[in-house]
């Protein structure tokens, strides 16, 4: 005779836990606890004991009794009962042996991140992550530090199917289940060739069966604004400083009299904005007898805060379903899928003529409105200034980017279960997004005397007239629109079968394979002559534009009686080859992988996992096109021992782990012949124009390389995992190193080779090793409050141990132009991956004698900055550059705190980056841009200063003060109160009878202070490799004060 | 499924060295690519002034063109990005006329492709081989050597330099064979002819001291059709591109959309035309705006003789010419750095002669080799000859003379020694801003008293670019 247990499960504050599963301890039968956690379960006379569950909770074992029973569930701080989700399978957190981080879905819907790499920041341990102020921007994601050049980001994994970080634009943050980032080569080398950065397995939510359906419903508006504006001189102390460097160099005075200057404009007040940001969603899931469903959907806007929404926005509608349906008793279907659009519009960035760059460097003493009297344009313009800077007003105004992206994506997924513990999964995932996208340069008028006019003061078109009167040029204005259509698929096919022997031994395998395939094609198509050089005419169908050929002028004249043509260049008509343009761009790439892995434990106390993933490319050549990779991992649950007693410790496991993985990012190299124009890879232009018919010429563009293979990462990892005091505290740390051979990097070969391109080759070497640490603990004080709070601890140091054979290849990037194209960051041999590479400078020269007895440096004068001879040379030339800065922190912290007090919740996350330098790079530096600051401060005269950031003033720069030197070099490390969001939950009484289950508000400030010593806008400069620190105007993250409700119904 | 991962380029839509030459149009297409890098050497030309006492750099300030500030100052290091692409461009070159000749008897599928004109066509990159390996040889002196193949990633490091007698030993090879095939001329200007072969090697010759076979050589194309323009600013106008004086021009032009910021120098346009202008120069005067480098010297516009038309021609006074045209209303902005005041008014920008992208998409060619030149190489070669024939010497001078000044006033009668200062005084008048005085200066050995800052012994040759010294470990030039 079956008995019949009733109760409820609630958390520690008594609010019901639906979903949470009630099972008999020897029978295994489960039922599942409803919406308000009430649960009524049927148990064999023999049982004695109830075991419940819930993500998140301590699982509890209760007796069976005839009265109702409540069961208290407390919330575990490292969720030792949790199943987490790995490569081809889930497995129990406690019998992990390779390094995983994880975030819970719940963390991440507290933040709402514009994009879920927000949410790894700080809360993951060995991720780094460099976020861009940029509206829906890609910040720079390392995960354990920097092992390749090719790509350094790390594979997304969502719900099984393989994307890329660009893709995690499309997901929404409230649509997560958790994200787990897999760290070491135990957890990774069953990605093979692509797990070399590591991997981001994002779960998306999905029901449960026969739960109840559970509605939530949430919104969130909120306004962004800039944190702070950078110092440049008021009109007055331009005028002063501009009189003194045309002065300084043999000119005349160019403001006679700045008295009258006054404050004049600060432009940077006049392009930084308030600009909103909202956030709804809504979602249900649930679950019957046969199937489960996880419905969503939600819309997220935020405006930039460069320009408002009107200029630089990005906007998100996402539609999700998640639904699993038993088709037969042991076959299983899922499809997932989601729908995603994304609007957005942008400005130009990060440049000395960017938006930003522009309100940086332009004139102040210009008024902000155009007051000239027979001049067209809005906005006002320097005389000064006649080009590449412009009023950022009138660059603004004449800015039109817009995107419209389509993005279709999920799996359709099949499961049968073949045995008890025999499980086959074939399953397709698919990728496909499709983008138009459109820009349109106008003709503008930037001011009477500057030479980028496209329109003239009166409004007409600039023209070229020839001396017969005629038109032999004219500027036109443009219209982009492309279109990108990339799909991919991945079809796998893997076996799940789980087993023992003789009770203790426990084998957990997978093995499949896997096939995919990613295309991308490309069509951008450009036409001049827009209709009234207007953004409402601004289409391909619209412009008027035709190509047309050049005119040769021939005059009739007659010659000793003889009529004849001759010709005369005075009525040449030029040609116009741009006014109707296309291009494609395209490719494709393929892989086949196998796969398998073997997890075992001994008792649930030692365990061990083997790896094993032979995987083809079709970048490689013949000999090379598969490679294997493998990695094994030991574990030891200490605490599980007998001889094991310790009141305080509750769980203590050490584990390692070593294996390979790999790297595949280039593409297969072939010996092409190129025929016609300018090839953009290298610039070479392969045609001749004789007389004036061009004809087209072909050559060999590039070279093969069928040696061509993977690059290989071996990884190794040590680490433990702890949990002490009654479970409140837990501390998982690890150290872990990585060594890349055959690093893919371009060879530099000797250049009597010629131009055409070379092609990445297996030589370059790296090593990475670093610490990841993170510590929580979570208590419940005097039944009220209770406190969770976590530190996580991340730092890498990476270095390059070679490049080709002989080390001489060198990657120069983080391009700039200050009067001269400038490039500070370096990819080379014995150094950091990225380091800022420049001048030293030891102060400034005092004086003429100063000059003649330091190393011999050209040009230089008094008040010019004194370099340092780091070769001890006797002269300071392009040997002495050297490491000035890393754009890299030693080390990141993460800290998160919440409490909870009654029906109050506060969350606070705080972010900080160590030893992180940033290159300033947004000065123009030319005569007439406006300067900053801390040219207030130069050198005078003998005495005033020898701080090398302030040399004298001078139009004419002999010693070059503005080369490449730690002179723009500042320390950007930075405390960051990333998060701040307090809630309230509203009594349940208030709302239960309109149906809801729960009513919760709150007000969220991100973003709310940074503290840093760093003088530009924020030190947090994403970028890649080769550009992360390098600041030219970089577009700021935004503090954001929002308010917010969610509702569950 | 393995073949799942397989790659053919034909997937991607690639065409491949197996898929090409297998017709005549092939080679004829490929031909034209083994002209392309001669416009590359596009800085060649200002670096050839701006090293003399003809030009200084200019630019926007001391850091702005730094290469060219170097070389102008003779704080030349061995980091000079015009330099390495001068020494790449030529090495592009020779390696696509390689290419050509690895598969002239057999293509790369084993096939023979013959068809008629096929040895004239091949003339056309033997001297085109010979031009490079003469601008590297004028740079850089002793240079890596090869005809054999275009050199693949294998051979990167495989080579040292050889000898300068060599190189000069193969552009004679090259230019002998060019002249055997070559027709005297061409339907396509800019084609190179064999006229154009015979005053390269004339010229050749006479960087070796050989000139008994320089002055030989240059009969050739003396007694050739060519004209001296009767009005020599003509010959600089774009009217006057490929006209009867000219006999190697290096084409530009703005008819096409190739230019590209990220290689200046290598579109269809001319770069250096750019360089040249006036900065901020607003007004009606047939001149664009610029950005005020190679600017031509005081000292260089006081050189020309009162009367002769070419100064006028060469060197742009801005001051006196915004005088002299009130009706243009020109204004511009004073060259900011090392201003002279004057501008090379051969190769600066006029309006409606670019395109596109305006800075790089200039028409001008270069007037390379000119009959002027010929018949100043050939007075040369006379005056210096085994047995001198300064009669001819003469006549060929002033024929050149009588053109500048319109008069026969201007004759000269001077023979032997003095007669050869006459001859190299008028080189510099005739070809100034032509890139060819600091070779001229060097070949001749007066370079050192001549040129500030020229130390004998060592700039005679620039620097081997640093990074093909680090990576194909050859030896620098000395005192570098």
């Amino acid at each position: 005779q079956n008995k019949t247990v009733t109760g409820k499960v609630t958390d520690e504050t008594g609010a019901p836990v639906p979903g949470a599963s009630i099972a008999g301890k020897v029978s295994k039968a489960a039922v599942a606890a409803d919406a308000n956690g009430v649960f009524k379960i049927a148990v064999a006379p023999g049982e004695k004991t109830l075991t419940v569950t819930a993500l998140g909770y301590t699982q509890q074992e209760v007796p069976v009794s005839d009265a109702p029973v409540t069961i208290r569930l407390s919330s575990s701080s490292k969720e030792l009962s949790e199943v987490i989700v790995v490569g081809y399978g889930t497995q129990k957190i406690t019998k992990v042996s390779g390094a995983i981080s994880t975030i819970k879905g719940t963390d991440i819907a507290n933040l709402r991140p514009v994009r879920l790499e927000e949410a790894l920041q700080g809360r993951a341990s060995g991720v780094n992550v460099i976020q861009s102020g940029s509206p829906g921007a890609k910040p720079t994601v390392l995960i354990r530090g920097i092992p390749s050049f090719t790509g350094t980001d790390p594979v997304v994994i969502i719900d099984g199917i393989p994307q890329t970080l660009d893709d995690l634009n499309a997901i929404n943050a409230a649509d997560i289940e958790s994200l787990n980032v897999l760290k070491d080569a135990a957890t990774t080398a069953i990605y093979g060739v692509k797990g070399g950065n590591g991997v981001i397995v994002v779960t998306t939510r999905s029901g449960k069966k026969n739960q109840k359906p559970e509605i939530t419903v949430n919104a969130n508006y909120g306004v962004q604004e800039v944190l702070k504006t950078i110092g440049v001189l008021n009109a007055t102390e331009y005028g002063g400083i501009i009189n003194e460097g045309s002065v300084a160099a043999g000119g005349n005075l160019i403001f006679p009299d700045i008295s009258k200057l006054g404050a004049g404009t600060d432009w940077q007040k006049e392009i930084f904005h308030k600009a909103p940001m909202q956030n709804y969603n809504v979602g249900a899931r649930g679950g019957s007898e046969k199937m489960t469903y996880f419905i969503a959907a939600g819309y997220l806007g935020q405006d930039g805060i460069v320009g408002g929404g009107s200029k630089s926005n990005f906007n998100r509608i996402n539609g999700t379903a998640n639904i699993g349906i038993d088709l037969a008793p042991k076959l299983k279907l899922i499809l997932n899928t989601s729908y995603v659009n994304i609007r957005s519009k942008g400005i130009r960035e990060n440049s000395f003529n960017s938006i930003i760059g522009s309100a940086l460097n332009f004139d102040p003493t210009v008024p902000v409105l155009n007051s000239v009297p027979n001049t067209v344009g809005k906005y006002g313009f320097s005389d000064l200034l006649r080009s590449e800077i412009f009023n950022p007003l009138t660059k603004l105004d004449n800015t039109y980017q817009t995107s419209n992206g389509n993005k279709l994506y999920g799996k359709a997924e099949l499961q049968y279960d073949i045995l008890k513990n025999l499980k086959l999964t074939s399953r397709f995932g698919y990728t496909n997004w499709d983008e138009t996208g459109k820009s349109f340069i106008p003709l503008v008028f930037y001011g009477p005397l500057n030479v980028e006019n496209t329109m003239n003061a009166d409004g007409a078109t600039v023209v070229t007239k020839n001396d017969l009167g005629g038109i032999s040029s004219s500027a036109h204005n443009s219209v982009t629109e492309y279109k990108k259509s990339n799909f991919s698929f991945t079809a796998e096919t893997f076996a799940n079968y789980n087993f023992n022997i003789k009770k203790d031994h426990h084998f957990e395998t997978v093995a499949g394979f896997s096939m995919a395939k990613s295309t991308y094609n490309g069509l951008t198509a450009t036409a001049q002559d827009v209709p009234f050089n207007s953004w409402t005419f601004a289409d391909l169908t619209a412009a008027t534009g035709t190509n047309s050929a050049g005119v040769v002028y021939y005059r009739d004249t007659i010659i000793n009686g003889v009529a004849q043509q001759v010709r005369d260049k005075s009525g040449d008509v030029a040609p116009n080859l741009n006014a109707r343009n296309m291009n494609k761009d395209r490719g494709f790439r393929k892989n086949l992988s196998y796969f398998g892995r073997i997890n075992y434990d001994y008792k649930d106390k030692y365990l061990a996992s083997f790896t094993a993933r032979r995987d083809g490319s079709y970048a490689f050549g013949p000999d090379n096109k598969f490679a294997d990779f493998y990695s094994g991992s030991l574990g030891w649950i200490i605490s599980s021992e007998d001889f094991f007693h310790s009141n305080f410790i509750n769980y203590l496991k050490i584990r390692g782990s070593y294996g390979t993985v790999g790297n595949e990012n280039v593409n297969p190299p072939s010996i092409q012949v190129i025929t016609g124009g300018p090839n953009y890879d290298n610039a070479n232009n392969n045609g001749y124009t004789f007389g004036n018919s061009f004809l087209p010429g072909s050559t060999i563009g590039s070279y093969q390389n069928l040696a061509l293979s993977w690059e290989k990462q071996k990884q190794s990892n040590v680490g433990f995992d702890i949990t002490f005091f009654k479970n409140k505290f837990s501390l998982t740390a690890d150290y872990f190193q990585k060594e890349v051979s055959g690093l893919l990097f371009t060879p530099s070969v000797s250049l009597y080779l010629g131009t055409a391109k070379v092609p990445d080759a297996n030589i370059g070497a790296t090593k990475s090793s670093g610490v990841d640490m993170s510590l929580g603990y979570t208590d419940k004080i005097a039944n009220k409050l209770s406190i969770s709070t976590s530190i996580t601890f991340t730092s890498s140091k990476n270095m390059v141990t070679g490049t080709n054979t002989d080390n001489t290849a060198v990657i120069n990037g983080g391009n700039y132009f200050n009067g001269q194209s400038q490039t500070v960051t370096r990819f080379e041999k014995g150094q950091i991956p990225g380091y800022f590479y420049g001048y030293k400078t030891d102060g400034l020269f005092q004086s003429v004698a100063d000059i003649a007895k330091a190393p011999k440096q050209d040009g230089a004068q008094p008040g010019d900055i004194r370099f340092v001879d780091v070769n001890g040379d006797g002269v300071i030339n392009d040997k002495d550059k050297t490491m000035i800065g890393n754009p890299f922190p030693k080390f990141t912290m993460g800290w998160n705190l919440f409490l909870g007090y009654k029906s109050f919740d506060l969350n606070i996350f705080t972010y900080a980056s160590v030893g992180n330098d940033v290159y300033r790079a947004y000065e123009r530096n030319a005569n007439y841009t406006n300067k900053f600051r801390d040219v207030l401060d130069r050198w005078t005269g003998p005495g005033s200063t020898n701080n090398a950031r302030h040399p004298r003033y001078s139009f004419t720069d002999g010693n070059s003060n503005i080369r490449v030197s730690d002179r723009y070099v500042e320390d950007g490390s930075f405390i960051k109160l990333k998060n701040i969001q307090l809630g309230y939950t509203l009594p349940a009484s208030v709302f239960q009878h309109a149906g809801f289950r729960q009513v919760r508000v709150y007000v969220q400030v991100k973003n709310a202070y940074t503290f840093t010593r760093y003088s530009g806008y924020d030190p947090e400069i994403a970028g890649g490799i080769l550009d992360t620190g390098v600041d030219r105007g970089a577009y700021p993250q935004a503090r954001t004060w929002s308010f917010g409700i969610d509702f569950k119904l | 499924c393995k073949k799942w991962v397989d790659y053919n380029p034909h997937d991607d839509y690639k065409v491949t060295d197996l898929d090409y030459l297998k017709t005549e149009s092939d080679y004829r297409t490929m031909v034209v690519s083994t002209y392309s890098p001669i416009q590359w050497l596009n800085q060649a030309v200002p670096i050839g002034d701006i090293a003399s006492d003809n030009a200084v750099t200019g630019g926007e300030n001391a850091s702005d063109v730094l290469g060219l500030q170097q070389i102008d100052d003779y704080t030349i290091t061995t980091n000079n990005d015009y330099l390495t692409e001068i020494w790449s461009s030529a090495y592009e070159g020779i390696n696509r006329v390689n290419y050509l000749g690895q598969f002239k008897d057999k293509n790369p599928a084993g096939l023979t492709i013959d068809f008629a004109g096929k040895d004239a066509l091949y003339g056309e990159t033997y001297f085109l081989r010979a031009y490079y390996y003469f601008t590297l040889v004028k740079f850089f002196g002793d240079v890596p050597l090869f005809t054999n193949k275009r050199l693949s990633i294998t051979d990167s490091r495989s080579l040292k330099r050889s000898s300068k007698d060599d190189v000069y030993k193969q552009i004679e090879l090259d230019l002998n064979n060019a002249i055997a095939v070559l027709p005297p001329t061409n339907a396509q200007a800019g084609r190179i002819t064999k006229y154009a072969a015979q005053a390269l090697l004339g010229k050749v010759l006479l960087y070796e001291n050989k000139f008994d076979a320089a002055a030989a050589m240059l009969e050739n194309v003396v007694n050739g059709p060519f004209t001296l323009v009767q009005n020599f600013g003509d010959i600089f106008l774009q009217s006057g591109e490929n006209g009867p004086e000219s006999i190697f021009e290096i084409q530009y032009s703005n008819l096409s959309p190739y230019y590209n910021w990220g290689g200046a120098t290598r579109g269809q346009g001319n770069y250096a035309v750019q360089q040249c202008g006036i900065r901020g120069l607003n007004g009606s005067s047939p001149y664009a705006a610029g950005w005020s480098t190679n600017l031509p010297t005081l000292e260089l516009a006081k050189a020309y003789a009162s009367g002769d038309q070419r100064k006028d021609v060469t060197v742009l006074d801005i001051e006196v010419y915004k005088t002299a045209h009130p009706e243009f209303n020109i204004s511009y902005q004073v060259a900011p750095y090392k201003n002279t005041g004057l501008y090379n008014q051969k190769y600066l920008p006029r309006k409606g002669e670019t395109s596109g992208q305006p800075e790089l998409n200039y028409l001008n060619n270069y007037r390379t080799i000119r009959y002027a030149d010929v018949l100043l190489m050939a007075a040369e070669a006379n005056n210096r000859a085994t047995t001198p024939n300064d009669n001819k010497a003469q006549t060929y001078l002033n024929k050149v003379r009588r053109r500048a000044f319109n008069d026969l006033l201007h004759d000269v009668t001077l023979t032997g020694t003095a007669l050869k200062q006459v001859i190299w005084d008028e080189r510099r008048l005739e070809l100034a801003m032509e890139g060819d005085r600091f070779f001229d200066l060097v070949r001749t050995g007066r370079a050192a008293t001549i040129i500030a800052g020229f130390k004998a012994g060592k700039n005679e040759l620039f620097p081997i670019p640093q990074k093909e010294v680090d990576i194909s470990q050859l030896t620098q030039n000395p005192g570098y």
